[in-house]
């Protein structure tokens, strides 16, 4: 028998992570993550700020080092359900592999809470803004309806469609007015002005094009001229009429230079300014990680 | 269990074939790098203590911060700040809201108002905070305005349009977008340069500094947006961890000429390179005829790819469920959960 088949798949999808619902094992693990949250809860509501800045470091160091660990321990290999494990670093990685998915909904669950303080931001700004009758408060009045309908309705097509009409509302022939409403409102209304939004883009790109390329400096120049072979090599006829010029299979072609400039300027600069963010964030990822951040105002 | 059953274990045939093959080369890059990172902090900090004061080259989008949030001062008009799209409080947020602090503090002290747009709710929280802080730490908690920190939405064009309303109506001086962004940059670049704000963006996302480079009157590139932190404050901390940063790129850059030059010598730097045996599941046989070398058998090929082997995770299968059907080399196989 394995040794460490505490940190094993003992029965899968049942783990050291979870239990059969409603099972006493299922109560048990349950009662002790209250308790435990509630400890350490009423225990940072009444620790003082360099207790509680010291919890906040153990709890990101041990959070952090769940992941670097899970990138240092090698993943498993073919694995199936109710497979058990054959030595011992293969019982570390099915630990690691059963756990990834509960720790991420640690940080699911957490985003969840904040998103009501989200939401309260939004809420009380509008509100205040229509009850002062502040500025611009009509833009805030349609806000608040929009989101009230979109709740509500939103709400009652989820509503519909998971305990009343079920699959069967899948096809539209279905449908009540509730899923004609949140249709309307959600594809007929927000995805179209998304993509109005969106669109509104290609209108940006031509008046930040004019700005930039103009001959300014040398570096300037140069930008103005690459963009000009990229564009020009783009447009058919005119890479056609510079092709008979310098005659077909040429290395001059507007195409090759195009492709020249993307494969040894473009992508080599990408790379390396990419090399240069992933550091960067390696580091602040280790500071943040060891607690080594401090203010950054000071 | 005693120890001798843990060395059985360790050396169990399925330890040989899993785990020496998956990556060690990435694992030792990693940890090398972190190394360098620490050691430079820890060498910044004894140093520091000596009063000595490491060199950090100019950048320019970085000085503009004080001229950019004196303008707006002047104009009586907001100082804007976004800190990208991302969903989640990382790395890239928190550098951002790190140099936000740092222009929050010069506002709060020009008595200047300041507007922070965040498009995720834990950013907004964290921002709210960390801007709080800022204000309580210069003597300023009651000029805090709470909703000076705001979250607008988390749907990308929605947040797009609320922030350029906010530039439009507020008529912003200044404007900093540092983070995540995707395609609403030029949107807030552009619509803040139709106000005349002064603007200071940077984004992690290469697809997108090229816009802001076109709109935006500063922009930092790539890797000076993790050098903002120790440009502004000169923790010895934080320099340290530049010095590291420079070392990696040095390291990554030799690892580079090193691995295209070891490259182009097993394939032929003229000719083809041609070869006899073939290595096929660990096992090397003898070809009928010499062949090119293919471009997944060279060296430095296996080292960054070293789970490219299909038919080692076959094999692996076949050997654990001899009757079993081998399943599609990327089959998920823990879907059951």
């Amino acid at each position: 028998m394995n040794p460490m088949m505490f940190f094993a798949d003992l029965i899968p999808p049942h783990t050291f992570w979870n239990a059969a619902n409603g099972s006493p094992e299922w109560w048990t693990k349950t009662l002790v993550a209250l308790l435990a949250v509630s400890v350490g809860f009423f225990f940072m509501r009444t620790a003082g700020p360099r207790v509680r800045r010291l919890v906040i470091g153990a709890v990101t160091l041990v959070a952090g080092a769940f992941f670097v660990l899970y990138f240092v321990v090698p993943q498993p290999v073919n694995r199936h359900a109710g497979e058990m494990p054959l030595s011992v670093p293969e019982s570390l990685s099915f630990w690691f592999d059963d756990a990834l998915p509960i720790v991420s909904t640690i940080a699911n669950t957490l985003a969840a809470f904040l998103l009501g303080l989200g939401v309260y931001s939004v809420l009380t700004i509008h509100v205040r803004k229509v009850w002062r009758q502040q500025r611009d408060w009509g833009f805030s009045v349609v806000l608040l309806v929009c989101i009230v309908i979109m709740a509500l309705i939103g709400y009652a097509d989820w509503y519909d469609r998971k305990f009343v009409g079920g699959a069967k509302l899948d096809d539209p022939a279905f449908w009540g007015w509730i899923n004609y409403a949140n249709d309307f409102f959600f594809n007929g209304l927000l995805q179209q002005m998304d993509a109005a939004m969106f669109s509104v883009i290609a209108f940006y790109i031509l008046s930040a094009a004019y700005r930039a390329f103009r001959i300014r400096s040398v570096e300037a120049t140069i930008l103005l001229a690459s963009a000009l072979v990229v564009m020009l090599s783009l447009m058919g006829a005119v890479e056609f009429g510079w092709n008979v010029l310098v005659g077909n299979g040429s290395m001059f072609t507007l195409t090759e230079i195009a492709k020249w400039l993307r494969d040894s300027f473009q992508t080599p600069a990408i790379r390396a300014i990419d090399f240069g963010v992933g550091i960067g964030a390696l580091a602040m990822g280790l500071r943040l990680w060891l607690s080594l951040e401090k203010q950054g105002a000071n | 269990m005693n120890i001798s059953s843990l060395g059985s274990l360790l050396a169990d045939d399925n330890w040989q074939n899993q785990y020496t093959d998956t990556g060690w080369f990435a694992i030792l890059l990693t940890a090398v790098v972190v190394a360098f990172v620490l050691l430079n902090i820890v060498r910044a900090e004894a140093g520091g203590k000596k009063g000595k004061d490491l060199f950090i080259r100019r950048i320019a989008g970085l000085n503009a911060i004080d001229e950019a949030v004196g303008r707006a001062t002047e104009m009586g008009r907001p100082v804007l700040m976004v800190p990208g799209l991302g969903a989640n409080v990382d790395a890239v947020v928190m550098q951002a809201l790190k140099i936000f602090s740092y222009v929050a503090r010069i506002a709060a002290n020009f008595g200047n108002p300041i507007l922070i747009c965040c498009a995720a709710a834990p950013v907004y929280t964290v921002a709210q905070e960390m801007i709080r802080d800022v204000y309580q730490r210069e003597g300023l908690g009651d000029k805090f305005d709470n909703d000076s920190v705001r979250f607008v939405s988390d749907r990308q064009f929605a947040f797009a349009a609320g922030v350029s309303g906010l530039i439009l109506r507020d008529k912003v001086a200044a404007a900093f977008f540092m983070g995540d962004f995707f395609a609403e940059s030029l949107i807030f670049a552009e619509t803040a340069n139709s106000v005349g704000a002064i603007q200071i963006a940077s984004s992690t996302q290469t697809t997108q500094t090229p816009f802001f480079i076109a709109a935006c009157d500063y922009v930092l590139i790539g890797d000076e947006f993790y050098a903002a932190g120790a440009y502004l404050t000169r923790q010895p901390i934080l320099v340290g961890s530049l010095i590291g940063q420079d070392w990696n790129k040095i390291l990554i850059a030799s690892l580079v000429f090193l691995g295209a030059v070891m490259n182009a010598a097993q394939r032929g730097l003229f000719s083809p390179a041609m070869t006899s045996m073939e290595t096929n599941d660990s096992v090397t046989k003898k070809l009928d005829a010499p062949r090119p070398v293919k471009k997944g058998e060279t060296f430095t090929a296996r080292l960054f790819n070293p789970q490219d082997d299909i038919t080692l995770k076959d094999r692996i299968h076949r050997e654990k469920y001899p009757d079993a059907e081998v399943p599609q080399p990327d089959a998920k196989v823990t879907d059951w959960r």
